[in-house]
C-alpha cells in the first residue's frame, strides 16, 4: 500500500516539476519598443453618405492577463482606446465615415508557449480581428504568431525581446537559424504582416555597456585613482532561459565589437525557479565586481537587489532591465532601491517634467483611470493602437494587405517611446520591421515620505530631437564598495 | 571561488531556508500520517497564510510576526471548512478522488487569490533590518527569527502531540483508524482538527516566506513539491522525518548552488531524494507502514 502510493506521489511530482519547467521555461521576458503619436485625422465628409459597410475596427489585444505586465497592456490599451473612439475614431476613406475600434481580447493567461494559440486563433479566426497587438512573452509570441502569419493579418507585437519574431523569416534571413529549425518561417509574405515596435536585449544592453565604459568607469578612475587602462569590473547575474542567456550574449557581444573597458570578471546562471539567492550573490561577491547587471524579471530583481545587500552585504551598483520598471518594483524594493540603476525606455517616474510632454498626458489620464501609475509593458501598447489608427488611415481601408503596406511606410512622430529619427517608422532588410529606440539610464533615489524610490535619468545628456535628457549626475551610492583594485 | 566562510554562510543560509519547508512538511505529514491523504494544494494555503498576514500587517498596520498568529488561525479555519466540505466526501473512496479534489483546490486558491489580492508580487515589511555577523559569518534577523520560530511552534507541536488529549487520538488514529474508532475517538472530529493543524501550520510557513521572499498568487506549486519530496525524504506521515528532511533539503539545496553553479539546486536535491528512496524506499524514519 505505502510503496503504491509513494510510487503514485513520485510520479505526479514528476509531471508536476516537468510542467512546471516547462512553464518557467516557455516564459520568457519581453521587452518593449517604441512607439508613435497621434496623426491629424482626415476630416469626415459632409457630402456624401457613410458606406453601409462601415462597421467598427476590431483589433486584438494579445495579453496574459494573469500577469502584471499584461495587465498593465490591457489598461493601456482600453486608454488609447477610449481616446481614440472619444475623438471620434478612425476615418475609413472607403466607408467614407470615422468607425471606432472595437477591443477583442485575446487572453494568454501567463503567455506560454500553450497558452496563447488558443486565444490568438479564436480572436483570427472566429472574431475575425483586422489587426492584433500586444503579444508579451518571447515564447508565447513565436508561437501566437504563426496564426497570423498563416492568416494574413497584420500583428503589431509590443512585449518579446527576441529579434527573431520579425526575423525569423527570409527577410531577417531566418536570424541565422540553422535550415530545418522549427523557429524558421519560410512564408515571406506572412511574415511581411509582423511588425515589432518593442526593445530587444541587444538594444537593452548597448545601453548598459555605453553607460558603464562612458560615465561609470571615468567616475571609478577619478574617485579610486585607479590607473585608466583599468576595466570595469562587471557581474552579471541572469535567469539561466533564452531572455537572460541573450542579454549575457549580446552584452559580450557588444563590449567585444567595441573594444570597451569592461571585463566580465563573473557570469551566474540560475534557475527561472530560484527565490532566494543568496548563494550566487557571495559567489559575486567573492569576485569583486563593480557593479552588478541583473537580467530578470520584477520580484526576482527585486529580490536579488535586497538580498545582496541585506544579506550578503554585497554593496555595489547594481543595474536592472526596462522590464521591471512597474510600480510593483519600486514597492518591493522599499529603501535598498536607493542607488540602483535600471535601463529604461519609458520613465513615468522620472517627472514631471517628462523629457516628452506625451508622457505627462498619459501619466495623468492613466493614473486619472486607474488610480496607479502606469507600468513600461503598456505605452507601448498604447502606442501602437495610434500606429494602428493612422496606418488605417493612410490605407483608406480595412484590407488587411492595405494596412500591411501602410504599416511598413508609416512614418509618424514619437509619442511615448522615443526613437533615433524622433519619428516611428519600421526598418526593412534584415533588421526586418523593427523600430530604432531610444533607452536610457535612471538611477533611483529613496523618499523616505513615499517609503520607495523615485529616478532621475543620469544617461545619456541628450538625445537627436529633445535635447537634454539628462536629470541628474550618477552618483555611487553612499555604501558603495568598489571592486578589486 | 570557494571560502570557508561562504561555505559555512551557505550551510546556515539552507538550514534558515529549510526552516520553512519544514514547518510546510510537518504540515503535510500530520495530515498524511493522521487521514493517509494526499493534500497537493498544501503549497497554496502557504501562499494563502502569506496573503493574510500581508493584509494584516499592511491594512491593519500590525507587526509581520504578529500577523504569523493571524495567518495561522486564518487558514485553519480555511483549512476546516475545506476538509469538511471536499475532502470528507471522499476520504476513503479511491485514492485518485482525493488527488483530483486537491488539484481542484490549486486552481481555486489561486484564483480566489488573484481576485482578492491582484496577481502582483508582493511581500511583508519585517521590522527587523540589519545582519547579525560573527567570525566573517552573517544571516540576516529575519532568517535567524524564522529559525526560532519554527522551533517553538515544532516545541508547542510536540507537546499538543505528546502530552494532550487530541494528540493522542491523533497518533491513535494514525496507527490504526478502525481501531481507535471502537476505543471511542471520534475520528471526524480528530479529521477535522488534524486537517485544521496541517493548515496552520502552511499558513505560519506562508507567512514567514512572504517576510523574507516576494510572493505571488502562484507561488504555490514549488513549495507543495519541495514538501512532498521532504516528507518522501523523512518517511511519510513522521514528524522527526519532515524536520530532517526539511534541514536536509535546504541545506543541499543551498550548498549545490554554491559548490556548483545557481542552475543546480533542484536537480541535486532531487537526486538526494532518489538516493534515500533507493537505499531506504521508506524515508529515512519511515516504518515499515500499513
Amino acid at each position: 500500500m505505502k510503496t503504491k502510493l509513494l510510487a503514485a506521489i513520485a510520479a505526479i511530482i514528476i509531471i508536476v516539476v516537468a510542467a512546471a519547467i516547462g512553464t518557467w521555461q516557455l516564459t520568457q521576458p519581453l521587452s518593449t519598443l517604441p512607439s508613435p503619436s497621434p496623426t491629424s485625422t482626415p476630416s469626415t465628409s459632409t457630402t456624401s453618405t457613410p458606406s453601409p459597410d462601415a462597421r467598427p475596427i476590431k483589433i486584438g489585444l494579445v495579453a496574459g492577463y494573469q500577469l502584471a505586465e499584461g495587465q498593465d497592456m490591457d489598461r493601456a490599451a482600453k486608454l488609447a482606446v477610449e481616446e481614440i473612439n472619444a475623438a471620434g475614431g478612425v476615418y475609413v476613406a472607403a466607408w467614407n465615415t470615422k468607425v471606432p475600434i472595437e477591443l477583442v481580447i485575446a487572453d494568454t493567461g501567463k503567455d506560454t508557449a500553450g497558452e496563447t494559440v488558443g486565444p490568438v486563433t479564436r480572436a483570427v479566426t472566429e472574431d475575425n480581428v483586422d489587426l492584433l497587438i500586444g503579444g508579451y512573452t518571447s515564447a508565447g509570441t513565436l508561437a501566437d504568431q504563426v496564426v497570423a502569419i498563416e492568416n494574413r493579418v497584420p500583428y503589431i507585437i509590443t512585449g518579446a525581446s527576441s529579434n527573431l519574431v520579425t526575423r525569423r523569416g527570409p527577410q531577417g534571413n531566418y536570424s541565422g537559424l540553422a535550415e530545418g529549425d522549427t523557429k524558421r518561417i519560410n512564408d515571406t509574405e506572412g511574415m511581411s504582416y509582423m511588425f515589432h515596435y518593442c526593445t530587444t536585449t541587444f538594444d537593452y544592453s548597448k545601453t548598459v555597456v555605453n553607460f558603464f565604459a562612458e560615465t561609470m568607469k571615468p567616475l571609478l578612475d577619478s574617485t579610486y585613482s585607479f590607473n585608466t587602462s583599468r576595466p570595469l569590473r562587471l557581474a552579471v547575474l541572469y535567469r539561466n532561459d533564452a531572455f537572460g542567456k541573450g542579454v549575457l550574449a549580446d552584452t559580450k557581444k557588444l563590449i567585444q565589437a567595441n573594444g570597451l573597458p569592461i571585463e566580465i570578471v563573473v557570469e551566474r546562471p540560475y534557475q527561472t525557479t530560484a527565490t532566494s539567492f543568496q548563494t550566487d550573490l557571495t559567489v559575486v561577491k567573492d569576485a569583486k565586481p563593480d557593479a552588478v547587471y541583473v537580467v530578470d524579471f520584477i520580484a526576482n530583481t527585486a529580490e536579488i537587489i535586497k538580498e545582496g545587500q541585506k544579506d550578503v552585504g554585497l554593496n555595489t551598483v547594481y543595474i536592472a532591465v526596462e522590464c521591471v520598471e512597474d510600480p510593483q518594483f519600486y514597492t518591493l524594493l522599499g529603501e535598498y532601491g536607493d542607488g540602483v540603476l535600471l535601463e529604461s525606455k519609458f520613465a513615468p517616474y522620472a517627472g514631471p517634467p517628462f523629457y516628452l510632454p506625451s508622457i505627462g498626458t498619459y501619466v495623468t489620464n492613466y493614473q486619472a483611470k486607474y488610480n496607479t501609475l502606469p507600468g513600461m509593458m503598456g505605452a507601448d501598447t498604447y502606442d501602437a493602437f495610434f500606429i494602428a489608427k493612422a496606418a488605417i488611415e493612410q490605407a483608406g481601408t480595412v484590407d488587411k494587405a492595405a494596412v500591411r503596406t501602410a504599416i511598413e511606410q508609416i512614418n509618424i512622430p514619437q509619442m511615448l517611446i522615443m526613437t533615433e529619427t524622433g519619428t516611428v517608422q519600421f526598418s526593412t532588410g534584415t533588421n526586418y520591421h523593427e523600430i530604432a529606440p531610444i533607452t536610457f539610464i535612471e538611477q533611483f533615489t529613496y523618499n523616505a515620505t513615499l517609503q520607495e524610490c523615485r529616478p532621475k535619468i543620469v544617461y545619456p545628456a541628450t538625445v537627436p530631437g529633445i535635447g537634454t535628457l539628462k536629470q541628474a549626475d550618477f552618483v555611487l551610492p553612499t555604501s558603495y564598495q568598489s571592486g578589486s583594485p | 571561488m570557494i571560502t570557508p566562510s561562504g561555505l559555512a554562510e551557505t550551510l546556515l543560509w539552507g538550514a534558515a531556508n529549510g526552516s520553512i519547508y519544514i514547518l510546510l512538511a510537518t504540515g503535510l505529514s500530520i495530515i498524511f500520517g493522521v487521514m493517509k491523504l494526499v493534500n497537493f494544494a498544501h503549497g497554496q494555503l502557504l501562499m494563502i497564510g502569506a496573503y493574510i498576514a500581508f493584509a494584516t500587517s499592511t491594512v491593519l498596520g500590525l507587526n509581520a510576526y504578529f500577523s504569523i498568529l493571524v495567518s495561522m488561525g486564518g487558514v485553519a479555519l480555511i483549512g476546516l471548512f475545506v476538509e469538511r466540505f471536499t475532502f470528507r466526501k471522499v476520504l476513503g473512496t479511491d485514492k485518485l478522488n482525493e488527488i483530483f479534489v486537491s488539484l481542484g483546490l490549486i486552481y481555486i486558491f489561486e484564483n480566489a487569490a488573484v481576485l482578492l489580492w491582484g496577481n502582483k508580487s508582493a511581500q511583508i515589511v519585517s521590522s527587523l533590518h540589519g545582519l547579525l555577523s560573527i567570525g566573517g559569518i552573517s544571516i540576516s534577523y529575519d532568517r535567524l527569527a524564522a529559525m526560532g520560530i519554527v522551533i517553538a511552534i515544532l516545541v508547542a507541536l510536540m507537546f499538543l502531540m505528546k502530552k494532550t488529549k487530541i494528540g493522542l487520538a491523533m497518533r491513535a488514529t494514525s496507527q490504526k483508524s478502525d481501531t481507535a474508532m471502537l476505543m471511542g475517538i471520534n475520528i471526524e472530529k480528530v479529521y477535522i482538527f488534524t486537517f485544521a493543524l496541517g493548515a496552520a501550520l502552511a499558513g505560519a510557513a506562508g507567512a514567514l516566506y512572504g517576510i523574507i521572499f516576494p510572493f505571488s498568487p502562484a507561488l504555490g506549486a514549488l513549495p507543495t513539491i519541495k514538501a512532498f519530496a521532504i516528507i518522501i525524504l523523512g518517511g511519510l506521515g513522521s514528524i522527526p522525518g519532515a524536520v530532517v528532511g526539511g534541514l536536509l533539503y535546504g541545506i543541499a539545496e543551498n550548498t549545490a548552488g554554491y559548490l556548483l553553479g545557481g542552475i543546480w539546486p533542484d536537480a541535486i536535491a532531487f537526486v538526494l531524494l532518489i538516493a534515500v528512496l533507493v537505499i531506504k524506499p521508506t524515508g529515512i524514519f519511515g516504518g515499515k507502514g500499513d
